[in-house]
């Protein structure tokens, strides 16, 4: 009794001192409010968001790790998953734990001093889950308040208490039987939860989702595909293929508070490479959506591949900063997308500004002034193969690239790949592959890729380091001038960002398909990449 | 009257499945386009063989049933290089499945050669120097205890005369998919020496080699002055002028009997 009064009595002063210890922020650990995610970037030591921030540049402001001394970065630890499968997540840290998501939909909370788990948790995953078009994996989690969210490979969204991994709630986004299936880190904002759905290639019909943060019930549904009558909806003739015209939004999106806007980014229509059932430009498919977060109205949009026929998902990381173009300050969105060009538009607006190609691409002559692609003759899959370059999985991919403000460098992984596309039959039936038929890809030695620096408002190539090849290779720039990044072939490396010269390198036996990210605790930085079925931990 | 019976039974056979086989005949040339895309740059024209197995033999070794033909084509087989096919429609396997199964049934042609003789070729050439049948011989290039039902005859052909144009490719887990085996690399180090090998395996900043006396070199790529892949070359000597015509024959006769070649 005695002893409990006096823990009674400590308590208020053990809290007290932990506040003082967070700088006087009033804030308990863990707790993170939406006001810590707007001003992500003013905590380093932090990663708070799957891309380090809203504007997604996955940058650290920390340089303890810097060019002079990153050829002493040694593991610090390691963590094993629990199970094989391919990882292809982002942790994030919040003062002190790292919330890591493992294949194919396992939260995981580590100590990050020690790398030991603090708590883990695994939804029930039904053995018969429909997963098609991607391997079931999850890219990470977002953090609010002191609540932590993740979706699932069977169309789940949860919600954990970030403290114990104790289930809050648990909403099913959309069935699974259907093939939709989530593999995103959410996007937290104020009060909500934005996800996408994958399953393009089972012909969903694809949309953006608002959930309320505290009880999971839906706040708004935007669909990038419209229904007959809704604008944009003579893109996709007079049949029914609007209905299963995919348009999957399975990659996080961007935000930005000042304009209000939140950016999506839209996948392939349904089905991949046969156009028969879908005669059009199938908007709002491959494009950027610019959406109010309140509502979800679309508010503009951006279509980068029109009636594509190669499968060139636009989803790819959607980049914001601030440019100087024709001596005018631009508010502007950048993204190096699939089909191989590498585009910047005016984020109020969507208004084209550029685009260059930063990949080998031989299926368009250029961009018109619009931006629209200026398509050649004879690139359409066909029945004995049509040769075309990209690749089905494109120059870039779900793999994040690097925008450095210290550098202004758009830093992108490319990858140097041929398929030869051909053409099938597309039959829709519910939660089965409605692709319209595939392709078989010019590998081995006949491919390659690079790691290239692109100016990020012209697009014009700074620096390329040649990878051995097209991996999945997503990367990390730091204010210490480095750029990190793995390959396929299990190596991770630091390049100088200003040169790409390489300076340090470690083998580390596994397809590096993790995304790196930074973090400091107890004043020393980390650099944190999963390759194979480990997560490595690097400091010097 | 059982003569009666038995010539009964036979018109059944011949009669009863016309229409099914019309529809089989459409399925198996809708398959056929469908392979001459897919399959054929590793299985060869009409199935028979080049860098992937001949598949115009009765029975396929790892696909004896339709079921597991099917498996194999939508799972692969990884380790051996062959990827899986999986967006194609269960018609389109059908027809697919239909095509593979209707190689078996056409006659192969025959490999015109005397495969005994070849086994004494085979001998005096030295070929065990480097290669491996039946637990028998050196190691630097491929076993060939199976290669008769790995390969078909026009690449072991192939194979002997410019070995550089037929290097096999991702059949092996290591260096990976796609990627040319046993790859010729020369290596110039800064210091002077010189390395020539073939490629084991590689990253961004190492290559493994294994040179003609099977010493294996490690070399950080920083370390060397010249990394030059051989593209088109072989380690392996072209035979094409120590072979008479006859010769040759018998000598891929020899080879494709390797391996239970029914």
């Amino acid at each position: 009794m005695t002893s409990y009064v006096g823990a009674a009595f400590r308590r208020p002063m053990v809290a007290i001192a932990a506040i003082i210890a967070l700088g006087g922020t009033g804030l308990l650990a863990q707790q993170v409010p939406y006001q810590r995610l707007l001003k992500a970037e003013s905590e380093p030591q932090n990663w708070l968001t799957y891309a380090g921030s809203y504007k997604s540049h996955r940058y650290t402001a920390l340089n303890q790790i810097n060019r002079q001394n990153v050829s002493q970065l040694k593991i610090a630890w390691a963590y094993q998953m629990q199970r094989a499968g391919v990882v292809e997540t982002s942790p994030i840290v919040v003062d002190g734990i790292m919330y890591l998501t493992e294949p194919p939909s396992t939260v995981t909370a580590l100590d990050v001093r020690s790398g030991r788990p603090i708590w883990s948790y695994t939804p029930f995953i039904p053995q018969d889950v429909i997963v098609i078009g991607s391997p079931p994996v999850n890219r990470g989690v977002a953090i609010l308040d002191d609540s932590i969210y993740f979706g699932t490979v069977n169309g789940h969204l949860i919600s954990l208490d970030a403290k114990s991994g104790i289930v809050r709630w648990d909403t099913t986004v959309e069935d699974n039987k259907h093939g939709y299936y989530l593999t995103l880190a959410p996007l937290a904002l104020d009060g909500k939860i934005i996800v996408g759905v994958s399953g393009a290639e089972t012909g969903i019909r694809g949309f953006v989702d608002a959930y309320d943060a505290k009880t999971g019930k839906l706040v708004w549904r935007t669909y990038t595909i419209p229904a007959p009558g809704e604008p944009g909806s003579d893109t996709w003739g007079k049949g029914d293929g609007w209905k299963s015209g995919g348009g999957s939004t399975w990659l996080t999106g961007s935000f930005d508070p000042e304009l209000n806007l939140l950016y999506w980014a839209t996948g392939n229509p349904a089905p991949d490479w046969n156009t028969e059932n879908r005669p059009g430009d199938n908007l709002y498919t491959d494009s950027v959506i610019a959406l109010d977060p309140s509502t979800g109205k679309m508010k503009w949009h951006f279509q980068f591949t029109p009636e594509d026929v190669h499968d060139w998902d636009a989803n790819e990381t959607l980049v914001l900063f601030d440019a100087q173009i024709g001596g005018r300050a631009r508010k502007v969105i950048a993204q190096a997308n699939r089909n191989g060009f590498y585009y910047v538009l005016d984020r109020a607006t969507g208004e084209f500004l550029t685009g260059v190609p930063y990949a080998k691409q031989t299926w368009a002559e250029g961009l018109d002034p619009k931006g629209k692609p200026i398509r050649k003759k004879g690139i359409a899959p066909s029945n004995e193969g049509t040769l075309v370059f990209p690749n089905i999985q494109g120059a870039s991919n779900w793999f994040s690239p690097s925008y450095s403000p210290q550098t202004n460098l758009f830093y992108q992984a490319a990858r140097e790949m041929g398929t030869v596309y051909y053409k099938g039959e597309a039959v829709y039936k519910p939660g089965t592959a409605f692709t319209g038929g595939g392709g078989r890809a010019v590998n081995g030695d006949d491919a390659s890729g690079a790691i290239r620096a692109l100016d990020a408002t012209t697009g014009k190539m700074k620096w390329e380091f040649p990878l051995l090849s097209p991996g999945f290779t997503s990367l990390l720039s730091t204010a210490g001038g480095l750029v990190f990044a793995g390959s396929q072939e299990g190596n991770f490396f630091a390049l100088d960002a200003e040169s790409g010269k390489p300076l340090w390198d470690i083998q580390l036996g596994g397809n590096v398909l993790g995304i790196p990210m930074s973090f400091a605790v107890d004043g020393k930085q980390y650099v944190a990449i999963a390759a194979g079925f480990t997560l490595f931990v690097f400091s010097t | 009257m059982r003569l009666l019976t038995g010539t009964i039974a036979l018109l059944t056979i011949l009669a009863a499945p016309t229409a099914a086989r019309a529809q089989s005949n459409a399925d198996i040339q809708a398959g056929k386009t469908l392979f001459s895309g897919l399959c054929v740059t590793c299985h060869g024209f009409d199935g028979t063989g080049g860098n992937g197995p001949p598949l115009d033999r009765p029975k396929l070794l790892l696909a004896p049933t339709e079921a597991a033909l099917r498996n194999i084509i939508a799972e692969g087989i990884p380790d051996r290089g062959m990827p899986r096919v999986r967006r194609v429609t269960d018609n389109e396997m059908r027809q697919l499945v239909a095509y593979v199964r209707s190689l078996g049934r056409t006659a192969r042609p025959p490999v015109n050669g005397n495969a005994q003789k070849g086994r004494e070729h085979y001998a005096r050439l030295g070929c065990a120097g480097c290669h491996i049948i039946n637990g028998q011989g050196g190691s630097l290039g491929p076993s060939l205890t199976e290669i008769g039902r790995l390969r078909g005859a026009d690449y072991l052909r192939q194979a002997v005369i410019d070995p550089g144009a037929a290097l096999p490719r991702g059949t092996l887990p290591i260096p990976a998919r796609g990627y040319s085996e046993y790859l010729p690399v020369r290596v110039v180090m800064k210091d002077g020496a010189e390395i020539r090998g073939v490629r084991l395996n590689e990253d961004l900043f190492t290559i493994q080699l294994r040179d003609t006396t099977g010493k294996i070199h490690s070399i950080r790529k920083s370390n060397a002055e010249l990394v030059r892949k051989e593209t088109g070359a072989s380690l392996m000597p072209s035979f094409k002028e120590r072979l008479a015509p006859a010769e040759l024959n018998d000598l891929v006769a020899y080879l494709a009997s390797l391996g239970g070649v029914q």
